[in-house]
């Protein structure tokens, strides 16, 4: 049917389409972008719509294999391959558009502003490209490791896992790819839709399940902002096109006539905008919905919720950045560059004290986000970018570290109950990865994550003073956070994966039984009485006698009355942590290398890098009437006296090094030829323990994050509860009654028509006959 | 004459196909009698593709209109036949694999899938006409088909009750129109529709429309009422949606309403939507206008208004297809709008966007009783008909229940599915004509058919099954094609809103000429042929007969 | 007073009476045949009475009795039979009758044969039709 009508608009109607509409008459055929990008370029975004289409075949097929898995890492890795073909040839040209189809055309009127298109089509400028690349990239990999990770579910669940997985890969790229608002909005909901979907995969756990509402809830108050945005968008500039919104931008002149740069456009919507995108990438108070998004599947964690899709409020800003520059004021970016810079430290701190390595983790992120906020908010959109692909794949290192843990140490999470992990057989590779991506989220010299954070932090001291609102002050919190991420970083990695080999297996029932066997019997003898075949993996069955459907409690401490769980039992049974498979292996592998390769395209392409290089090239770039005050050689700013460009290198350093100091003293193991004075003799017992309760009901309130969720609830929503419930009754009582009376109308006059409707035929050929009569005179009367 | 024959391959195609099918539906062997849905898929594939390659812009006001037919025709077919298999002979077929003899008298499957084809071909003719008697023929040859076929869809007395009534009603109705043909035939002095144009837009410029032809005009309107089942000519429909099996009913609705609709458009192009001064938008002469607006205001009002009582789904859908004619009958009189116009305003586009959308959800819904049948307690199955019978679908056989309520909400026009993208330019281009009074009364509708189609969606995905007397029980009829049918369909409303085959297939150009030729201005008195008023290459078919001139017509 | 012969007489004096001639014929050989064979058989035929002979002919029917009397259905199938060549007979006759006046020098005199090929091949699909529907069986 679809390809029948596509024949019938190309053969018959082609020349018709393209003049009916004078918006669209004028548009050229290459969509937005200044040359016309080849066809195949779609397939970035069709292989994963293919890969969805064939994970709900499957899981309607009833398949039990890692089919859809191996499917997804395929499709996704010729996404990738087809990117960086893209990538390659468009690498240094302009920004090319590809437009597949109409998807919206209506007009109210002839008159500007009175038409409204949509394409379904592509800009690929290089802002684009850059997130495209590690976008496909990671998620290639990360399906890989998943397919070990979720092996246990395989079946439905599995399936649906994959659907959602692919589901992500494409609404991403339509978010990036997209050559107008309305369909970055449509990838900005589908994100969030996978995202809700993905959070709340052990449907059985209550916690996921809330995690899930709270990460969508969260999203659509944000959303607001953004959809409010486009809709404004829209209204003033009478297009959603990027390249027509940028051309306007760029004349100042609105198309009523009026100077954007006086305009309230020019603050309004990139503060709309912004809403959205706090939303999105978790920051400020909109934060609360990150951490337990921890509650999914850790490759989800790694991917959505660290290196992509947390920073599409990143790419949004980035991708309007020229309607953020034309504010003479630049009000929104001041607000943007504190926000970033609040929610940066505030995470720290909640960092520094909790146990959970994973929501570590999610707090690390949203910390990293803030600082790729402060860095588009100081004019940088250098350093944010950059930070952003550095940080997307460090996280990701970090990210899948945990996981691999988390998968062999049934579940467990918390630090206190893990140490010496790098040491344990088969974990080797998760050490080296850990530390990789710590040294990195660290900033220690010549990685990655090095590099971009000092990008924003010398912009942010070199910003002129009255540019930015408190530009030296944010400059300054976004490094005192250096230094605490430094700090909580690795404290993480000395207490989980440096020391002494000890921990406790966490209770996570499906986990666990990849490690569990009696005392007295090896584990490799244990799997083989009960023909499990240990070391191929575990994508077959290991219950034992219990069902594998969702049966049970799936999680770390939710739920523990759900079904026939078999509770670990220390004095008969024993635990060996079960090591990463191959795929695992690769994967972290991959991303490790990934992270540190990163680190050369500092060095490469113009200064200040391959991804400076890459920005100057798109829309993000900083017009010559902004930057010429802001970064450069010609910096106002200092850093007492030095220039932040040159001075900041060994700053960061030194301020990371103190954090890594810090961290090592309080939680460092002994040894290391007495280096270290810290020393852990167990994993629960450690000097930083002790260290932590001098600042009393402070680290309390830290590791309760700072009772956000229960202010929440109080000022929130208590309030909209009771609210709820006085409208809950005014309706029934009111507007119920009025509803039920005019839902009466309607019965009433069908009762009356029923009448005509007695099912003989004779009486219906008479009603006709006089219809006919009464229609026609009623018609022929009209005419005189 | 002979050059209009090389614009008819697909419908050629489907006439022989249907004498094959028709012949090998009566083989005694059962392999050779199963050819005749694959023979029949083959068909329609055949005729889709001939369609596409060989339609040529039709002369005149609507140069796309018979491309357009044709191939939603093939299109729609394809599915409906999905949803037909395994309605003919289903009981008289177990009989004989039992051991009865063939009785090729006693069988039903060659007429059956013979006559679908003859009735799909009489539509195809219908977008071709040109012609008031070919229109006429084309009419009747797409609804005689059908009285059978309701005849023959069911193995139930309430079936040939319903084509009783269906065929006698019908009659009256192909009488009405007939009259009017003759009438408008007898005002203007020529049957075929250019020519009636030109003949009108003669009159219109010089002091009104004869009142002959004006009455032949109101009494074509009236009686092609019937098949789209519009007031006061709606009678027929819930009894005979109910009567007939869900495949056949889904056809109904599809079927003779297209026609109904292509119809009346080629009809009232011949009067035209007249501007009365540049800056309006056109509107139908004042009597056409007053009676197109009673009926839709009617129509939608009585459909959704007795749809809200029913408890059986066939009748509630019999109701919502009155009521869905009505909201048609809004786009049709605000006409095709200014030149150029898109689907939003111009409002023949709309109808016919609508027309597929209409046709996709209620295929869906009609799929899924398909799918089922109740079996009660002395041991009959029987079709599923009432709304307890979905009720709780969803634990049971979620796809089916998911296709059900998508597609009814999709028919109430609920965003993001299709009928929401099918409704919209309903409203628009009502807005746009004017008719402010009209819209408010099919907003006011859409309102009351949120009840009744809410109302399904409910019961098929939100309610827990009911505890069924003892004996009864809902299974699977055996006819997988139709749960095939049913996901398309379901599909489609949620895949076609997305995919604008509303930019595609029928945007502004469709229309484009509509209006033109019929103006105010004194200074065009002669009657003109409206495609001849344009430059001949602004069409430029893609058919063999390229430059095919049309002789003068009514030469012999 | 209306003079009828005068009127009788205006009316013929447009019409050029020899062209009904042929009508005229026509009229009288079917009244002539009709009136021959009954006289034929009245005088020819052999003479004997019974209870049965001499009861109205009503194509096999028993002509007493109800009138909302159920009879086989073949009679419907053997009309319907019936329409199809009478359908042909009606098209094919004026066909044949215009064929040899049309212009035969247009290209197009083949394809007036085509047609009319067409429309007995349809006929024909009709009567195979009949024919495996089983429409000549009689048992």
């Amino acid at each position: 049917m679809l390809h029948l009508l596509e024949l019938l608009g190309s053969s018959a109607l082609a020349t018709t389409l393209a003049s009916t509409d004078a918006a669209l008459a004028s548009a050229p055929a290459a969509g937005g972008g200044v040359i016309a990008a080849p066809m195949w370029a779609s397939l970035i975004v069709a292989l994963p719509l293919l890969g969805a289409v064939l994970s709900t075949l499957m899981a309607v097929m009833g398949v039990r294999t890692k089919l859809p898995a191996l499917m997804t890492v395929g499709l996704l890795a010729a996404s990738f391959v087809t990117t960086l073909a893209l990538f390659l040839q468009l690498q240094g040209g302009p920004a090319a558009g590809l437009k597949l189809y109409d998807w919206i055309s209506l007009s109210w009127g002839s008159g500007a502003g009175q038409t409204f298109t949509a394409s379904f089509g592509f800009d690929f400028d290089h802002l684009t490209l850059l997130w495209m690349l590690f976008v496909t990239g990671l998620s290639a990999i990360i399906a890989l490791y998943a397919s070990e990770y979720m092996s246990h579910d395989v079946g439905p669940g599995y399936c649906r896992f994959f659907f959602a997985f692919n589901l992500f890969v494409f609404s991403m790229a339509c978010l990036v790819m997209g050559d107008n608002l309305l369909l970055l909005f449509l990838g900005w909901e589908g994100v969030g839709l996978c995202s809700y979907l993905l959070i709340g995969y052990f449907y059985r756990k209550p916690a996921a399940v809330a995690a899930a509402k709270k990460a969508f809830i969260v999203n659509r108050i944000g959303d607001l902002g953004l959809l409010l945005g486009i809709l404004s968008t829209f209204a003033v500039f009478g297009t959603i096109e990027y390249t027509k919104i940028f051309a306007i931008i760029e004349s100042g002149v609105l198309p009523n006539g009026q100077k954007l740069a006086e305009h309230w456009a020019n603050w309004v919507i990139p503060a709309l905008l912004t809403c959205g995108a706090f939303g999105k990438s978790a920051q400020l108070f909109f934060y609360v919905w990150l951490p337990d998004a921890m509650e999914g599947p850790t490759p989800v964690s790694a991917l959505i919720h660290a290196a992509t899709m947390v920073t599409a409020g990143v790419f949004l800003i980035a991708r309007m950045y020229p309607l953020f520059v034309s504010d003479p004021h630049l009000i929104v970016l001041s607000v943007v560059a504190w926000a970033g810079a609040i929610t940066a430290i505030w995470a720290a701190t909640i960092e520094m004290a909790i146990f959970d390595i994973k929501r570590v983790m999610g707090y690390s992120t949203i910390s990293q986000l803030g600082f790729m906020f402060a860095g588009l908010g100081i004019l940088s959109p250098v350093g944010a970018s950059f930070h952003t692909f550095t940080h997307a794949f460090f996280k990701a290192t970090l990210f899948l570290g945990v996981g691999a843990v988390m998968h062999g140490f049934g579940g467990q999470l918390d630090l206190r109950r893990l140490s010496g992990v790098a040491w344990m057989r088969g974990f080797g590779l998760v050490g080296i990865a850990m530390l990789i991506g710590s040294i990195n989220l660290s900033g220690v010299p010549f990685t990655a994550g090095y590099f971009s954070k000092d990008i924003i932090l010398a912009d942010a001291f070199a910003l002129p003073h009255g540019q930015i609102w408190g530009s030296t002050a944010v400059a300054w919190i976004l490094l005192i956070t250096a230094g605490m991420t430094a700090y909580y970083t690795f404290r993480t990695y000395f207490r989980v994966y440096a020391g002494p080999k000890e921990f406790v297996p966490g209770d996570d029932a499906e986990l666990l039984e990849l490690g569990r066997h009696p005392k007295g019997v090896s584990i490799e003898e244990w799997h083989k009485q009960h023909g499990h075949g240990h070391g191929h993996g575990h994508s077959h069955g290991h219950g034992h006698g219990h069902d594998h459907g969702h049966g049970h409690d799936h999680g770390h401490g939710a739920d523990k009355t759900a079904t026939q769980r078999v509770d670990f039992d220390p004095t008969t049974e024993e635990f060996d942590p079960h090591p990463p498979g191959a795929a695992m292996k690769i994967a972290i592998a991959v991303a490790m290398v990934l992270a540190i390769a990163a680190a050369s395209l500092y060095f490469i392409g113009p200064k200040g890098g391959w991804v400076a290089g890459m920005i100057a090239q798109s829309s993000a770039a900083l017009p010559e009437s902004v930057a010429t005050h802001a970064g450069g050689d010609h910096a106002h700013g200092t850093f007492f006296g030095f220039d932040p460009h040159k001075v900041m290198y060994y700053v960061s350093a030194i301020v990371g090094f103190i954090g890594i100091l810090i961290a090592a003293v309080l939680h460092g193991p002994r040894g290391w030829q007495g280096l270290f004075v810290g020393s852990r003799t167990q994993a629960e017992k450690s000097r930083a323990d002790a260290f932590v309760t001098l600042f009393g009901p402070i680290t309390t309130a830290a590791r309760n994050k700072w009772y956000v969720d229960e202010i929440y609830d109080w000022t929130i929503r208590t309030p909209l509860l009771v609210l709820g419930h006085i409208l809950h009754f005014a309706d029934k009582l009111g507007v119920d009654g009025l509803v039920n009376l005019a839902g009466q109308i309607p019965r009433g006059l069908g009762r009356a028509f029923q009448t005509g409707q007695r099912g003989v035929l004779n009486g219906y050929a008479l009603s006709m006959a006089a219809g006919i009569a009464v229609l026609a005179m009623i018609a022929l009367l009209a005419s005189t | 004459m002979i050059e209009k024959i090389f614009t008819l391959w697909p419908e050629i195609t489907l006439f022989v196909f249907t004498c094959v099918v028709m012949i090998l539906g009566l083989s005694r062997s059962l392999s050779v009698r199963r050819l005749c849905a694959p023979l029949s898929a083959a068909a329609l594939a055949i005729a889709g593709v001939l369609a596409l390659t060989t339609t040529p812009d039709a002369k005149g006001a609507l140069p796309h209109l018979p491309l357009f037919v044709k191939v939603l025709t093939c299109a729609v077919g394809l599915v409906l036949l999905l949803q037909l298999a395994g309605t003919a002979d289903r009981g008289y077929e177990t009989r004989v694999a039992r051991g009865e003899a063939f009785d090729p008298l006693r069988s039903t499957r060659a007429e059956f899938y013979a006559f679908f084809l003859f009735s799909l071909t009489g539509l195809m003719l219908c977008g071709n006409a040109s012609d008031l008697i070919w229109l006429f023929l084309a009419l009747e040859l797409t609804s005689l088909p059908t009285y059978v076929m309701v005849a023959i869809s069911a193995d139930r007395n309430s079936a040939k009750e319903a084509a009783v009534k269906y065929f006698f009603l019908g009659a009256l109705g192909a009488a009405t129109f007939l009259y009017g043909f003759a009438l408008i035939y007898g005002g203007t002095g020529t049957t075929d529709l250019q020519g009636i144009h030109a003949a009108l837009s003669q009159q219109m410029a010089t002091g009104g429309i004869n009142s002959i032809a004006m009455a032949g005009l109101v009494l074509s309107v009236i009686g092609i009422a019937f098949k789209i089942a519009a007031v006061p000519m709606h009678f027929y429909t819930p009894d005979v949606y109910q009567g007939s099996s869900s495949g056949v009913a889904s056809m109904l609705a599809f079927v003779p309403k297209t026609a109904g609709f292509v119809a009346l458009i080629l009809v009232l192009a011949t009067v035209g939507w007249v501007s009365t001064s540049p800056a309006t938008h056109g509107q139908l002469p004042e009597p056409l206008h007053s009676l197109l607006w009673i009926m839709a205001a009617l129509t939608m009002t009585v459909g959704n208004v007795l749809a809200v009582m029913q408890n059986s789904i066939k009748r509630m859908l019999g109701y919502s297809s009155v009521a869905h004619s009505g909201y048609m009958l809004v786009a049709l009189l605000a006409g095709p709008g200014p030149e150029g116009a898109s689907l939003t305003r111009n409002g023949l586009s709309a109808v016919l966007f609508y027309l597929i959308v209409y046709a996709v959800a209620n295929l869906g819904c009609f799929a899924v009783l398909g799918c089922l049948e109740k079996t009660s307690s002395d041991g009959k199955s029987e079709e599923i008909d009432h709304i307890d019978d979905i009720r709780g679908l969803i634990s049971t056989r979620p796809l089916l229940a998911w296709v059900m309520a998508v597609c009814s909400l999709s028919l109430l026009g609920l965003p993001p599915l299709l009928g929401f993208m099918g409704k919209l330019p309903i409203f628009s281009t009502g807005l746009a004509a004017g008719e402010i009074v009209l819209v408010v009364i099919l907003g006011l509708n859409s309102a009351i058919a949120a009840y009744y189609y809410i109302r399904i969606a409910k019961n098929a995905i939100l309610e827990q099954s009911p505890v069924r007397p003892a004996g009864e029980e809902i299974r699977d009829a055996a006819v997988p094609a139709r749960q095939f049918a049913g996901i398309i369909a379901g599909l489609g409303t949620v895949v076609l809103a997305i995919i604008p085959i509303s930019s595609l297939a029928i945007d502004g150009g469709t229309f484009r000429h509509s209006r033109s030729g019929v103006t105010n201005s004194p200074a065009q008195t002669l009657p003109a042929p409206v495609g001849s008023a344009e430059p001949a290459t602004a069409d430029a078919p893609t058919g063999p007969v390229a430059d095919a001139t049309v002789p003068p017509t009514i030469a012999r | 007073m209306i003079n009828a012969s005068a009127l009788f007489g205006s009316l013929l004096a447009n019409v050029e009476v020899s062209s009904y001639l042929p009508i005229l014929l026509l009229l009288t050989i079917a009244i002539g045949f009709a009136v021959t064979n009954l006289l034929a058989s009245q005088l020819l035929g052999p003479k004997r009475k019974g209870n049965v002979k001499q009861s109205t002919y009503e194509s096999g029917m028993n002509p007493v009795g109800t009138a909302r009397k159920r009879f086989n259905v073949r009679f419907y199938l053997i009309a319907m039979v019936f329409l199809v060549f009478d359908i042909e007979i009606i098209f094919l006759y004026p066909w044949a009758v215009t064929f040899p006046s049309l212009d035969h020098e247009v290209s197009n005199s083949g394809i007036w044969l085509g047609r009319i090929v067409f429309f007995i091949l349809t006929t024909v699909v009709a009567y195979v039709y009949g024919y495996r529907k089983g429409v000549f069986k009689f048992d």
